[in-house]
């Protein structure tokens, strides 16, 4: 909707301009995106002035997870706020993530969640709304009769799309996704990775891309405040933001033709 | 139920108390008419000056009167026409068509019906404007199009999401909570191209009134407002032809008699032309809209009358072969007035109204259609029992079908799966009575509707733990989708759920001296079908949804108090409000609601209320008239948790609506300067849309996320704008048949680059983030050439 609203290019026009806004008190972010892999990072970050350059990162938390029975995995701080440790997570196993910071405990409890494999992938140099731009479109088969929940990411050097689906309208079908960008080019390597997420890892997802280009105005969407799953036992209403999750993955690295 | 009984004694006491009194009394009765076209005329005051008592015909022209027996002058009057005197013997029932000659002096210049030159300040009526066509035709607006939506945005207490937004808010309402009906046919959307032009073609409509507050009994099924539009009934005495070639659109109407005297025929239709708004990129674009406009009248004899009505409109969107998209109303209408006796008048509707939402992606290969469709019985009676009291009765029944959303895969290769979300249906009724009463100084209207909503059986609704269809996650904070524990269906003639609305409805005027009243009104509402959309102005895309088990209707009380008063050239209107509304819908975070088959799962239940002083000073004489409104308002709605534990939507507080606006003003002026110019200008001024601005960001997956404040708690910039317009018609015009005029008009004389939206998101190279501002329109000068023949 919105983009047949800028269409009307010839009296419509955008322009960046200054506005003041409100910062509110600095909270504490935990990305805690673990993948079916033997070594995982934890990002813990805090939120900063939405004009500001840089994001402010914690290096002094205790990082840990610890499953259902009993095992601890501990997340040393290397840089910038990530937390890495030898960690290679098992199905149908609880973990729960414990995080310490300023006297605060910050948990939350998951488990692995499975996906299927990438099948292949198309390209067509005349994708995209417009017609001209470089489109890849990712085959994969949707399991029937099931709930299955996606997080696609599109990495290149200068293109990060991500999308979040439920096989609400495709289940049980060979799907494709569709990614496309004017800036990719040929010879540009590409990331595609497919995570398996559960409903409400994919509801959070979804409601958070939504947030991400937020636009005010007739056709806007009420933004809010996305809350993630996990808790701040010592203080509950200040909650964190992030996520606790722990995807199974099937990435594919590609060249553009 | 006490209100039930006192209205039942009220209704009692004053019929037989008039019963007392009608000996002795004879009634004059007709339709008056416009001479040059036989069109019959809305709002005539039919006055008697020696018993100082009057009337006003009613939407089909029709008026009686019954007064005692005498000899008394009758002066038949409305401005932009020759008033007319006549003189009755009254010893007998008289029935007495007339035909009024424009005034000489101008041709379309009508403004404002209600307050002919002066205020009816008699009438119990309050915070109803009504337009006359003409009027609105000498607005300047963008693009040189008259538009009839733009227009009511010039009045006090109304006031839309801005440029380009569709639908408009009346008094703090929302846009779905207006009752918009064309020759008594409900439209549910009513602008083209997303707002920048209305679904009314100009040339066709003959008149309008927004009712604001103090609504009649006869009106019901949405909360807000009713803004009553008719059509012309095409010309009954010569074949004529109309229309207009614009820079977007053109026009033309053509209509004239079928069997000469008895009947007439009107049929118009409007287009954009394609390409129009998207000549800029290279690639295959068309958008555009048309409508077409039909009606047939014809006069059986004395006391019938039929008319046969349709609407049809559609906005087509197409970009490549990717991408087509279109929607649109269709109503068909066929009317039956009767007259039963001189004092009794009756109107009986049958209405099918259809709107259409389609759209199909070539690129993803599926399409998508969702509608509403309804059959609307109608009847309403007007018992013009004396001079004092008129009684206004009848019924209403209407049969809703929801298609809320059915998808089908186009391409062999679409791995989209067919899915239909399950159609919903349900039969609204209504019966009213209304009674308009003249004691003294004081007159009343005092009415009372009785609705119920009966949502039929449909297959596949869902069964929730509880009936709850959202949980609350007691940890996170958060709301989420209930899983339902099954399905049931019910055969179509049964009902789920039904609802029962006593609606009272109460208008005083009390006339303090020959110039000036007070005002005060009183109603209950109730509407039973939601417009799900999160979005801050409607988009065509946005559905339905009937009230169910899961979902109450939305109750609105009003209470309204004014002051009118006649000041020589000027009046002056002062209007305070109070709204209450029980029930507005509103969405859970992250609620997806396209082919979403159970809304319920996505919304809460939660309260709004709005409240506001509106000024309205108009000169009505002149070569200069106008007027000046000004409006002071507060809306707001608010969701509290449904237990003491759940912490609500925006935390249970209470947060602006999106189309809150603390100031708004309006100036509208015309001049007729000679008989070739006339010049007509407007400003507009509107505290800036509340908008939710970020306070924040952070970075998760590698994505930079704004957290946000409460929900509107920020502003966009305030909007203003001036308009001006200059018509020129040529002199020769005078001899001829063939009349034209030019008009010429500026929208946004000082290129305001107002705020339609602002986005914040990271900058091209992704290093920091920015707002931008997007402005639609910025000057815009417009030539539009008009004619006649």
């Amino acid at each position: 909707m919105l983009l047949l609203f800028v269409c009307l290019g010839f009296l419509s026009c955008e322009e960046v301009v200054d506005i003041d806004l409100n910062t509110a008190e600095s909270k504490l972010v935990i990305d805690a995106t673990i993948k079916n892999i033997s070594y995982n990072c934890i990002r813990i970050t805090k939120t900063t002035g939405y004009f500001e350059e840089n994001i402010p990162f914690v290096d002094n938390a205790e990082v840990s997870i610890i499953d259902a029975n009993g095992n601890n995995y501990n997340f040393e701080h290397s840089e910038q706020g990530l937390y890495c440790g030898e960690f290679l997570p098992e199905a149908n196993i609880d973990y729960t993530l414990v995080v310490v910071y300023d006297n605060d405990v910050y948990s939350s409890t998951t488990q692995l969640v499975s996906t299927v494999e990438i099948d292949f992938i198309e390209q067509n140099n005349n994708g995209g709304f417009s017609g001209e731009d470089i489109e890849m479109k990712v085959f994969f088969s949707d399991p029937v009769e099931e709930d299955n929940f996606y997080f696609l990411e599109f990495e290149s050097s200068d293109v990060n799309i991500f999308d979040a689906r439920s096989d609400e309208f495709f289940d049980g079908n060979t799907i494709f996704f569709t990614f496309s960008d004017e800036k990719l080019e040929a010879g540009d390597e590409v990331n595609i990775t497919l995570n398996g997420v559960n409903g409400s890892a994919y509801n959070y997802l979804f409601t958070l891309l939504q947030q991400t280009n937020s636009t005010n105005g007739p056709f806007g969407t009420q933004p809010a405040t996305v809350r993630g799953n996990i808790v701040n036992e010592t203080v509950p209403d200040d909650f964190p933001y992030g996520y606790f999750r722990i995807s199974e993955v099937s990435a594919v690295n590609i060249t553009v033709q | 139920m006490k209100q039930t009984i006192f209205f039942l004694i009220f209704f009692c006491t004053i019929i037989t108390a008039d019963k007392a009194y009608t000996q002795e009394k004879f009634t004059i009765s007709g339709t008056v008419k416009e001479a040059s076209s036989n069109e019959t005329v809305i709002g005539v005051n039919v006055i008697i000056p020696e018993l100082q008592t009057g009337t006003v015909t009613n939407e089909y022209g029709f008026y009686s009167i019954t007064i005692p027996e005498g000899n008394y002058d009758v002066t038949f009057s409305l401005l932009g026409f020759q008033s007319v005197t006549h003189n009755f013997e009254v010893d007998k029932d008289i029935k007495f068509n007339l035909s009024m000659e424009e005034s000489t002096e101008m041709l379309d210049d009508v403004i404002i019906t209600d307050d002919v030159e002066r205020l009816d300040i008699d009438n119990p009526q309050m915070s109803v404007n009504a337009l006359k066509i003409g009027t609105i035709k000498k607005m300047p607006v963008v693009l040189g199009e008259t538009d009839v939506i733009k227009s009511i945005l010039l009045l006090p207490g109304v006031t839309s999401g801005g440029e380009g937004a569709a639908g408009f808010n009346v008094r703090g309402g929302a846009a779905d909570q207006n009752l918009i009906l064309l020759d008594e046919a409900t439209l549910y959307n009513s602008s083209h191209l997303f707002g920048f032009f209305s679904v009314f073609n100009p040339d066709a409509i003959k008149d309008l009134k927004l009712y604001k507050g103090g609504i009649p009994a006869r009106y019901g099924g949405r909360i807000s407002s009713v803004l009553d539009i008719y059509q012309k009934d095409g010309n009954r005495n010569k074949f004529e032809a109309m229309g207009g070639i614009g820079l977007v659109s053109s026009r033309l109407l053509i209509e004239g008699p079928i069997v000469k005297e008895k009947g007439s025929f009107l049929a118009g239709g409007r287009s954009s032309y394609a390409h129009l708004f998207l000549p800029l990129f290279d690639n295959d674009n068309i958008a555009y809209f048309y409508d077409l406009n039909t009606k047939f009248s014809y006069s059986l004899n004395d006391n019938n009358n039929l008319f046969l009505s349709g609407y049809f409109g559609r906005d087509v969107f197409e970009i490549m072969d990717n991408f087509n998209n279109s929607f649109g109303n269709t109503t068909l209408n066929l009317r039956w007035n009767h007259l039963f006796s001189n004092k009794l008048f009756s109107n009986l509707s049958a209405i099918y109204t259809d709107y259409y939402y389609g759209l199909e992606l070539g690129f993803v290969g599926f399409e998508y259609v969702s509608g509403i469709q309804n059959f609307n019985l109608k009847y309403d009676l007007k018992h013009y029992l004396s001079d004092k009291l008129q009684l206004n009765y009848g019924f209403n029944s209407i049969y809703y079908s929801f298609n809320p959303g059915e998808i089908t895969p186009t391409t062999e290769e679409s791995g989209i799966n067919a899915l239909k979300l399950t159609n919903k249906f349900s039969w609204e009724n209504a019966i009213y009575v209304d009674a308009e009463i003249e004691f003294k100084k004081l007159a009343i209207q005092a009415g009372l509707r009785l609705s119920s909503f009966n949502r039929l059986g449909q297959t596949e609704l869902n069964i929730y733990e509880n009936n709850n269809p959202v949980n609350y996650n007691h940890e996170l904070k958060i709301y989420e989708k209930a899983i339902p524990i099954g399905t049931e269906s019910f055969s179509r003639s049964e009902t789920i759920k039904a609802f029962i609305n006593l609606e009272p409805r109460l208008s005083v005027a009390y006339r303090l001296n020959e110039d000036a009243s007070l005002k005060a009104s009183y109603n209950r509402m109730s509407q039973y079908i939601h417009l799900i959309s999160n979005t801050s102005s409607p988009t065509p895309f946005d559905v339905y949804a009937p009230s169910g088990k899961f979902i109450e209707p939305q109750l609105a009380d009003q209470v309204a108090i004014g002051y009118s008063r006649n000041l020589n050239l000027f009046s002056l209107e002062v209007e305070s409000f109070y709204k209450k509304i029980q029930n507005r819908l509103d969405y859970i975070d992250g609620a997806d609601l396209i082919g979403n088959n159970a809304i319920e799962r996505v919304v809460l239940s939660g309260e709004a209320r709005a409240y506001g002083l509106e000024v309205l000073l108009k000169k009505n004489k002149g070569d200069l008239q106008g007027w000046f409104a000004y409006t002071l308002s507060k809306s707001e709605q608010r969701t509290s948790g449904r237990n003491a534990e759940e912490i609500g939507i925006n935390n249970g507080k209470w947060y602006n609506t999106a189309w809150d606006k603390t100031h708004d003003i309006a100036i509208t002026a015309s001049y007729d300067l000679d008989e070739k110019w006339d010049f007509g200008a407007s400003f507009i001024f509107q505290t800036g849309q509340p908008a939710t601005f970020p306070n924040g960001k952070y970075v998760y997956n590698g994505m930079v996320i704004p957290s946000f404040e409460e929900r509107n708690s920020s502003r966009l910039q305030s909007f203003h704008h001036l308009d001006i317009s200059a018509t020129l018609t040529p002199s020769k015009n005078k001899e001829r048949r063939w009349q034209g005029e030019w008009v010429f008009s500026i929208y946004n004389v000082y290129n305001r680059m107002n705020a339609a939206s602002i986005t914040f998101r990271e900058n091209e190279d992704r290093t920091r983030n920015e707002a931008v501002r997007l402005s639609i329109f910025g000057i815009i000068p417009a030539i539009t050439y008009n004619f006649k023949f």
